[in-house]
């Protein structure tokens, strides 16, 4: 399309999401087109209820849009089954959610382990490579800690850990530092903004635009269309 | 993946301890059932076994009655009725006097049964045995003896009346006195006992007792009974090599005698072994069979305790699938739990079935007789079990989508 187009993570045409239930017809998303480069840090605004949730779902490949095309890393998303969905998203994303999403069974070092145990690595380098994470990011005294033990800010730089972990293409946070409060938040933040520095492509969704100012560009979420 | 599989299995068993083992509750109960029940047949088996191998390799049994229906040469599928050979017997003395011309063949003894209550010392025993036969008998079984010897021929010619007694009735009417030169009597007539047998290895009361027994000659039996029926014959063959040989030889000179009908049987102590073995068989898979009902309950147990915990799981399954697990991943975690609840059920209701089979031995003194076949069949069971049961909960876990699941608390 564009000569861009090879340089392109995200590249969304046309998405259309619409619920189909009980209550009725819900069009979240009416036609959203979108492309987020390598190395970008993008902010995704918008109100509650305005769809950006949605979309932030379909880029996580978590959902499918009802019409419209998804090309992640120039792969045809539309293509995929549901566990062909679920390798990509394990090779290519790491997630980073609002409530962080750690297992609470698990210690720390486990819970980063976890993408890579999907993708079938050794006990060894899960060890080796979590390890090393954890550590550049302050942590190797709690890896043998559960979730329950840690602050906020440590169990949201644990899951930040675990979103490394598989050296993925893209960083889609969820509200990063949504639960946390304005001194830890900041810590995050910056922890994000770092690892962008160092060529990690990271797309937030936040509501806030403190946090967004520290993305390199925004977004905004309207009724169901950028704005 | 299985290793992390087992370890978040056992995990997830040891967080809710109290729950976990209730689960495995009916899965201990059942593999225990079952093993006892296999155990408990395998003893008895062994013990009977043991019993009919004191007869002596080398001896044939020759009854009244085709007791033994095998279909062709394959006696395991032969079909037992020992009813047949109750009654007005169809051997003869012209039988005895046949066997004894045949090759190979050492000895042969005639065996005649009595009823009768038993008095002696202060006692009364009506479930001695009392077996009327000829001096050779003693030889044939190799009988040992405590105390005395077994009667002579002299004795029998002459229809003396003198017993031999065996140790069990020897303790039920002396108890421990020495029962030589003291007086029993059978249907009020007085028999001196001249002998007193060693008890026999396998001391069960199992089966017919050859401990719980009197041994008379048979003329002084049919002079108090003014019958006279040859009711079996025992055989001794000159080795245990030419058994088979000697049993078709005297199967067909007793069919020759008894017109061509083959209204009598002779056994090997295979034969004998294998028949009570079938029926045994038989009757222990029937009662297995209804043991591994409760197997089937504890597998209801762990499928509804699973699906329960899939339910409590929902966010867990979300973040998984999330961080890349498939449909699969989830499913062989689910299934993998378990089969590792089943399998340590197993192994409990194995121990339990060990205990058991100790309160048996004490109450019914049958030992129970663990076989490695009959632990892999448990261990077999509770795994299929296992796997049965929790599929249905490991699909519904490997079902959920992430978005739903991560919304759950």
């Amino acid at each position: 399309m564009t000569e861009k187009t090879e340089n392109l993570v995200i590249n969304l045409r046309s998405i259309k999401k619409r619920y189909d239930d009980e209550a009725g017809v819900l069009n979240a998303l009416r036609g959203i087109d979108l492309t987020v480069k390598k190395g970008d840090f993008l902010a995704i605004m918008g109100p509650s209820g305005s769809g950006k949730s949605t979309l932030m779902n379909i880029i996580g490949l978590l959902d499918r849009p009802s019409r419209g095309n998804y090309f992640l890393d120039g792969i045809d998303t539309s293509k995929l089954g549901d566990n062909q969905l679920s390798k990509l998203r394990r090779d290519k994303i790491g997630f980073i959610f609002q409530t962080f999403n750690l297992l609470p069974r698990l210690n720390i070092l486990q819970n980063v382990e976890l993408p890579m145990v999907y993708r079938g690595i050794s006990l060894k380098k899960r060890k080796l490579k979590a390890t090393k994470i954890l550590k550049s990011l302050g942590l190797e005294d709690k890896i043998k800690s559960r979730t329950n033990r840690l602050s906020g800010g440590q169990i949201q730089r644990a899951a930040i850990a675990r979103s490394l972990v598989n050296d993925p293409s893209l960083i889609l946070a969820d509200e990063p530092s949504g639960n946390l409060d304005s001194k830890t938040s900041d810590e995050v933040m910056k922890i994000l903004v770092r690892l962008n520095k160092t060529g990690t492509t990271i797309v937030m969704v936040t509501h806030s635009s403190e946090i967004a100012a520290y993305a390199s560009r925004s977004v905004r979420v309207k009724d169901g269309k950028i704005s | 993946m299985l290793i992390q599989n087992l370890k978040t299995a056992f995990s997830s068993i040891l967080s809710a301890k109290l729950r976990s083992f209730l689960t495995m509750l009916g899965i201990i109960i059942g593999v225990a059932a079952v093993l006892l029940m296999l155990a408990v047949g395998e003893g008895v088996k062994f013990q009977v076994s043991g019993q009919i191998s004191n007869l002596g390799s080398n001896v044939l049994t020759v009854t009244s009655g085709q007791v033994l229906n095998s279909s062709g040469n394959n006696q395991r599928s032969a079909s037992f009725n020992p009813s047949s050979s109750l009654g007005a017997s169809t051997l003869t003395e012209k039988d005895l006097e046949s066997i004894k011309k045949i090759n190979d063949i050492n000895l042969v003894s005639p065996i005649m049964l009595v009823s009768s209550l038993i008095t002696g010392g202060s006692n009364v025993s009506s479930t001695t045995n009392i077996i009327a036969t000829t001096s050779s008998y003693g030889i044939i079984r190799n009988l040992k003896f405590a105390n005395g010897s077994f009667f002579t021929e002299e004795d029998n010619l002459s229809g003396s009346n003198v017993a031999v007694i065996g140790s069990t009735a020897k303790k039920n009417l002396f108890g421990d006195k020495n029962p030589i030169d003291q007086e029993i009597l059978i249907r009020n007539q007085p028999f001196k006992i001249i002998g007193l047998l060693e008890e026999s290895e396998t001391g069960t009361n199992l089966g017919p007792s050859f401990d719980d027994a009197i041994y008379i000659p048979l003329n002084s039996a049919v002079n108090l009974t003014q019958t006279k029926q040859i009711f079996r014959i025992i055989v001794q063959v000159s080795s245990a090599n030419n058994i088979d040989q000697a049993k078709s030889q005297i199967e067909s000179t007793l069919k020759t005698n008894h017109g061509g009908q083959k209204d009598f049987s002779v056994l090997t102590q295979k034969d004998l072994i294998s028949a009570f073995s079938s029926i045994l068989d038989t009757l222990t898979s029937f009662i297995v069979a209804i043991a591994s009902i409760s197997l089937i309950v504890g597998g209801i147990g762990i499928m509804n305790i699973m699906l329960v915990s899939v339910s409590e799981r929902t966010r867990e399954i979300g973040i998984r699938k999330t961080v890349g697990a498939t449909f699969s991943n989830i499913l062989e975690q689910f299934l993998i739990e378990a089969m590792v609840i089943s399998l340590i059920g197993g192994f409990f209701g194995l121990i339990l079935s060990v205990i058991g089979g100790l309160i048996i031995k004490k109450v019914v003194n049958i030992t129970p007789v663990y076989s490695l076949r009959a632990i892999l069949i448990a261990f077999s069971l509770s795994v299929i079990i296992g796997i049965i049961f929790g599929v249905a909960p490991a699909i519904k876990a490997a079902r959920k989508r992430p978005i739903q699941a991560l919304k759950a608390l």
